[in-house]
């Protein structure tokens, strides 16, 4: 019995002297990471965090901000209530003021509506669901681009490049829309209808289609019988892989050019082999891309590859990796103080031109939060690489069009 | 008129596979008595492992069948001993926990070992089209299309004239009456799940050459056979089979006239005019399979 209760009081004794060390330690700066990590969005939203931890990595080898270290508390919004709940317990329970995450919309529309109520910083890295910076949340910051930039940039490259290829006036060009009928294909698709707008451009058809079906023809079908000059395709993986392969089935024929997701995927290219040269695709920056428009790219793939001893798989980790440097310069002005009101300043007062960071894109953040110099690139897949092709600055090669 | 004939045909190419599937969950369904929600697991199990073989070893996916099929035939021997067998006379809902967990667990545990990654197989076939009078067919749905015709005539005449065959249906039609004729209830359980993997299985094997794997790849099929299984009525494999493609054909003339949005909304409210009418399927076995396992 006594033996028994001697041994119960050493073992909380060591329990109490392990919590009281971890906190003591290090004066760390603790910040939040919430992605997808398990669940269907886990491949990108792995992929979205190894970008961040890079920073994070590279950031402390350098002695950290300001002389801490800075540690993730890392947290999985498999889904969206998943996002909602840990963006709670990240900050109630952690008492964390700053957060970063999260590539999908959907988590970061809960997660940064958490953040925003319970008056901490959320920065978003990679979500581009326009309503994420547009609910008026003064402590919700978005480094990547909205679905709207993806739309203009397709549509300005429709109007600039494509119109004069095919010896039309850009009002004379007629696009399609396939996507898939979630939240992101259908506000993706509704961007686009938006920007075409502006530019002149007509939307003939719209075909919304579940991502998880195993047959697309009647997509095919349709666009067939509609014959539009380009299909403007929102899809994820598996979708955007049938969508090409049962066009090339089919033999539809007609130009294909995704707005980001699948089409931006390895797993794209391999599946379809030689039908995917041509396809345009609109992205965050890739890898293939000119590398005096991305200083630092090359360096981040060197990380990249000493870390998770892999290629990258997609652009988002750098995307991630862009935005959480620019989290790390603001950091750095406020002296590590994630206080809304100074980081704000610190923020807004951040002014990068076009051309000066790892993805090509700017700093300088509107009223709303929302990073105005993000321009995503137009890419098309060339010899089994998506080549950067638009807009001239970025680009390595010109686009032809494809058959 | 064109385009219809090939609205048609691509809705039964893809039927069939719908078939296929559906008669694997038919037998476990029909005769186990109970609700597998893990269905579309074993699906997604099978495709990876002719992922994996045909990564590894190059081998080509219609010949992994001779190993997949037997190893999934197992697999679902050992999932009908332990984990459905000791709650077999639970409640139905316990038995649906079950299976949904199962069904969670088999996702996880692909996502651990394989990633979210979507996985496809390159051959030479892949994108092969026939044409026939401007209608195109795709090489390997027709494929698919008719070993699953194959496959499920030979299990029709299997139930239909062997000894084992005709015992397996009489506990589709009455288990207690089947146990009190001396009919080794528990093994032939051990079979039915067993064969129910193995088509289903097939099913994922004719699957892989046009469609990509990821952990979640069965959860769409897990639906859909139940909807063709209780359409088709329980027990009954004719029924599953004109379900199938019924659902097929449906589905792409849904797409295509309608929306691409809609098919889902279209073969759901199928589904549901069913239950309300003919609750026991268009070729249901008759008094007591209308309660689909609900008891």
């Amino acid at each position: 019995m006594k033996r028994q209760s001697w041994t119960l009081w050493l073992f909380l004794i060591g329990l109490l002297a392990l919590t009281a060390s971890g906190p003591v330690a290090a004066k760390d700066l603790q910040i939040g990471a919430l992605y997808p990590r398990s669940g269907s969005l886990a491949l990108l939203g792995e992929e979205s965090w190894r970008g961040a931890e890079i920073a994070r990595l590279e950031i402390n080898k350098k002695g950290g901000i300001g002389g801490d270290s800075v540690v993730f508390v890392n947290a999985d919004g498999h889904d969206v209530a998943a996002a909602h709940s840990e963006a709670e317990r990240l900050i109630e329970q952690s008492k964390l003021g700053l957060i970063l995450g999260s590539y999908a919309s959907s988590r970061s529309m809960a997660a940064t509506e958490v953040a925003a109520r319970k008056n901490a910083v959320y920065f978003e890295l990679g979500a581009i669901a326009n309503s994420v910076t547009e609910r008026g949340y003064q402590t919700v910051y978005r480094t990547c681009a909205t679905a709207f930039n993806f739309s203009k940039s397709q549509s300005k490259f429709i109007a600039e490049w494509l119109a004069p290829q095919l010896k039309k006036k850009p009002s004379e060009v007629k696009v399609s829309i396939a996507h898939e009928d979630s939240d992101y294909g259908t506000s993706v698709a509704d961007s686009f209808k938006n920007a075409a707008k502006e530019f002149g451009i007509q939307v003939v058809s719209v075909e919304p289609y579940a991502a998880n079906t195993s047959d697309l023809s009647p997509v095919i079908f349709r666009l067939r019988k509609t014959a539009p000059d380009v299909i403007i395709a929102v899809s994820y993986a598996q979708d955007a892989i049938l969508l090409s392969r049962q066009a090339a089935e089919f033999k539809l024929g007609i130009p294909l050019f995704g707005t980001g997701g699948g089409h931006s995927l390895k797993s794209f290219q391999e599946a379809l082999g030689d039908k995917v040269e041509g396809v345009l695709n609109v992205d965050f920056t890739q890898y293939e891309v000119n590398s005096a428009f991305t200083p630092g790219l090359k360096e981040f793939v060197a990380l990249y590859k000493a870390t998770f001893k892999e290629d990258p798989k997609s652009g988002h980790s750098l995307a991630n990796y862009m935005g959480t440097k620019v989290l790390f310069d603001i950091l750095a002005q406020t002296k590590g103080s994630v206080e809304p009101n100074a980081f704000r300043k610190a923020a807004l007062s951040m002014n990068l031109p076009e051309g000066t960071t790892s993805t090509g894109w700017g700093v300088k953040f509107g009223e709303n939060g929302q990073n105005l110099r993000a321009d995503p690139l137009i890419m098309q897949w060339r010899g089994g690489k998506l080549v950067t092709v638009w807009p001239k600055a970025a680009a390595l090669m010109d686009a032809v069009l494809p058959k | 008129m064109e385009l219809m004939i090939q609205v048609l045909v691509s809705g039964l190419l893809i039927g069939g596979v719908y078939a296929l599937i559906s008669v694997g969950l038919n037998l476990i369904f029909g005769v186990v008595r109970i609700i597998n929600f893990a269905h579309g697991e074993v699906l997604m199990l099978a495709m990876y492992a002719t992922f994996w073989l045909n990564k590894v070893y190059g081998m080509d996916p219609y010949l992994s069948a001779l190993l997949v099929l037997p190893a999934l035939f197992f697999f679902g021997v050992l999932l009908q001993r332990v984990v459905v067998q000791p709650i077999q006379e639970a409640s139905a809902n316990m038995q649906i926990f079950a299976t949904v967990a199962l069904s969670l667990i088999l996702q996880n545990i692909a996502l651990i070992f394989w990633k979210g990654d979507f996985r496809t197989i390159q051959t030479s076939y892949a994108m092969s089209t026939l044409e026939v009078m401007n209608i195109f067919v795709s090489v390997p749905r027709l494929v698919a299309f008719l070993v699953a015709l194959a496959s499920i005539l030979l299990l029709y005449n299997f139930l239909k004239h062997t000894f084992v065959g005709k015992a397996l249906r009489a506990i589709v039609e009455d288990n207690t009456v089947a146990r009190l004729m001396g009919i080794r209830v528990e093994r032939l359980y051990l079979l039915a799940f067993g064969l129910g993997a193995a088509f289903t299985a097939l099913g994922g094997i004719l699957l892989i050459p046009f469609s990509a794997v990821y952990p979640t790849v069965g959860v769409p099929f897990t639906l859909i056979a139940f909807i063709v299984v209780v359409l088709g009525g329980l027990g009954s494999m004719s029924g599953t089979f004109l379900g199938g493609l019924f659902i097929g054909v449906v589905e792409t003339f849904g797409g295509t006239y309608v929306s691409p949005a809609l098919k889902e909304a279209i073969y759901f409210g199928i589904f549901i005019l069913v239950l309300l009418v003919r609750p026991q399927g268009l070729f249901g076995k008759g008094k007591g399979t209308e309660e689909i396992g609900l008891k």
